[in-house]
């Protein structure tokens, strides 16, 4: 049987209530919730990183090469003195490129779980790569090579830098990244 | 509707909130998150007695409703699952900072003991300054009994304590309670 004291605080329950937590509570959770969902195709996209690495490349050559086969011409001009713009473009991407192809053969080969063929894929020059530079000398004013030459560069950098966030992921101390809980329900 | 912890009972949400949530509903979990984050957020403030711990509390407590929504059963009861995440992060909030929920000498405690209500005013704002500064053993156990409506077996079986001991620690928390609210009287 409740005594004074229960039945005051039953009697004015409500008044010991305050308004509830401030907006940033929400905030906060939406941001987590955001990068919990983030985490998850990060870990669907680490089982397979290799084969979307690779998949990747393969899907950006076969593009590549299906314009160029599309738009052959004939004439033989060096880029650098008859594209400067791409020149400099290829420098910029080309050192762009290799500093991110650094940092992924720093890891160890077995870790890297990428083979021969894979490493030289990934490669600033492989094989589309010289087929673009061998159109552009050819077609050195048209602007839908150097277009396709730039998109090439970015794509490359695009899946060097997914390589290198999955290796981060992968090889990062799991204690500082993941919150565990003490209690599990 | 928002829920107090009064009346969580009470509280509904539309019936397919649960469900839309399992899907990873974004918007559905918003509607979850305002209809109990503010009574939730009141079991938080009590258990852990600052507003930064609370709301810490409570942002990890919601994302592990998100995380085992999956696991609530289609006609469990939504407001008592979600408590029981909130209640056991509180726990683990006062475990983390290093609070022990002891066994403690088992001593008859009769209720009224030594105050007699009738010469003093009791007010909201006096027993929550009272409650606020009871140490946190027995804040907890007064808490969860006396607002969070948990028998003494239930918050026993949370604490990791025996059914007496936590009937004897409310029992000396009410007491403690009722002693810093006649103090209060005498000062004014």
């Amino acid at each position: 049987m409740p005594d004074n004291f229960e039945s005051f605080i039953q009697q004015h329950r409500d008044d010991f209530d305050v308004p509830g937590p401030s907006p940033r509570v929400w905030d906060a959770l939406e941001r987590e919730l955001q990068e919990s969902g983030k985490g998850k195709v990060v870990r669907l996209m680490a089982k397979n990183w290799f084969k979307a690495a690779v998949i990747a490349v393969l899907l950006v050559n076969a593009a590549a090469l299906f314009y160029l086969t599309k738009n052959k011409e004939q004439h033989q001009q060096e880029v650098a003195a008859l594209s400067p713009d791409m020149q400099e473009a290829k420098g910029y991407y080309t050192s762009r490129i290799n500093e991110k192809l650094e940092l992924i053969n720093a890891y160890p080969a077995e870790e890297l779980g990428l083979d021969s063929a894979a490493r030289k894929e990934l490669e600033v020059r492989n094989d589309t790569y010289k087929a673009l530079e061998r159109e552009l000398k050819n077609n050195p004013g048209n602007e839908r090579i150097r277009a396709a030459m730039v998109r090439y560069y970015q794509l490359k950098i695009d899946l060097l830098d997914k390589i290198l966030e999955e290796l981060h992921e992968k090889h990062v101390t799991p204690g500082q990244t993941k919150k565990r809980y003490e209690a599990e329900i | 509707m928002k829920a107090s912890a009064n009346n969580l009972n009470q509280t509904q949400i539309a019936e397919n909130v649960v469900d839309r949530c399992k899907k990873g509903d974004v918007r559905a979990f918003r509607e979850l998150y305002d209809a109990y984050s503010a009574a939730m957020y009141n079991i938080c403030l009590r258990m852990t007695n600052n507003v930064s711990d609370a709301e810490d509390t409570l942002q990890e407590a919601f994302m592990q409703v998100h995380k085992n929504i999956h696991k609530l059963e289609r006609d469990s009861s939504v407001s008592a699952w979600i408590k029981r995440i909130v209640v056991n992060h509180c726990l683990n909030t006062l475990r983390k900072k290093k609070v022990y929920f002891e066994e403690v000498d088992e001593v008859e405690v009769v209720a009224e003991e030594g105050v007699d209500e009738a010469q003093f005013t009791m007010t909201v704002a006096a027993v929550k300054t009272a409650i606020h500064g009871l140490p946190q053993g027995y804040r907890t156990v007064l808490n969860l009994y006396l607002f969070e409506a948990y028998s003494h077996r239930e918050i026993a079986d949370m604490l990791g304590i025996t059914e007496s001991t936590a009937k004897t620690q409310y029992m000396r928390a009410k007491e403690k309670v009722r002693q810093i609210v006649k103090q209060q009287n005498v000062i004014r």
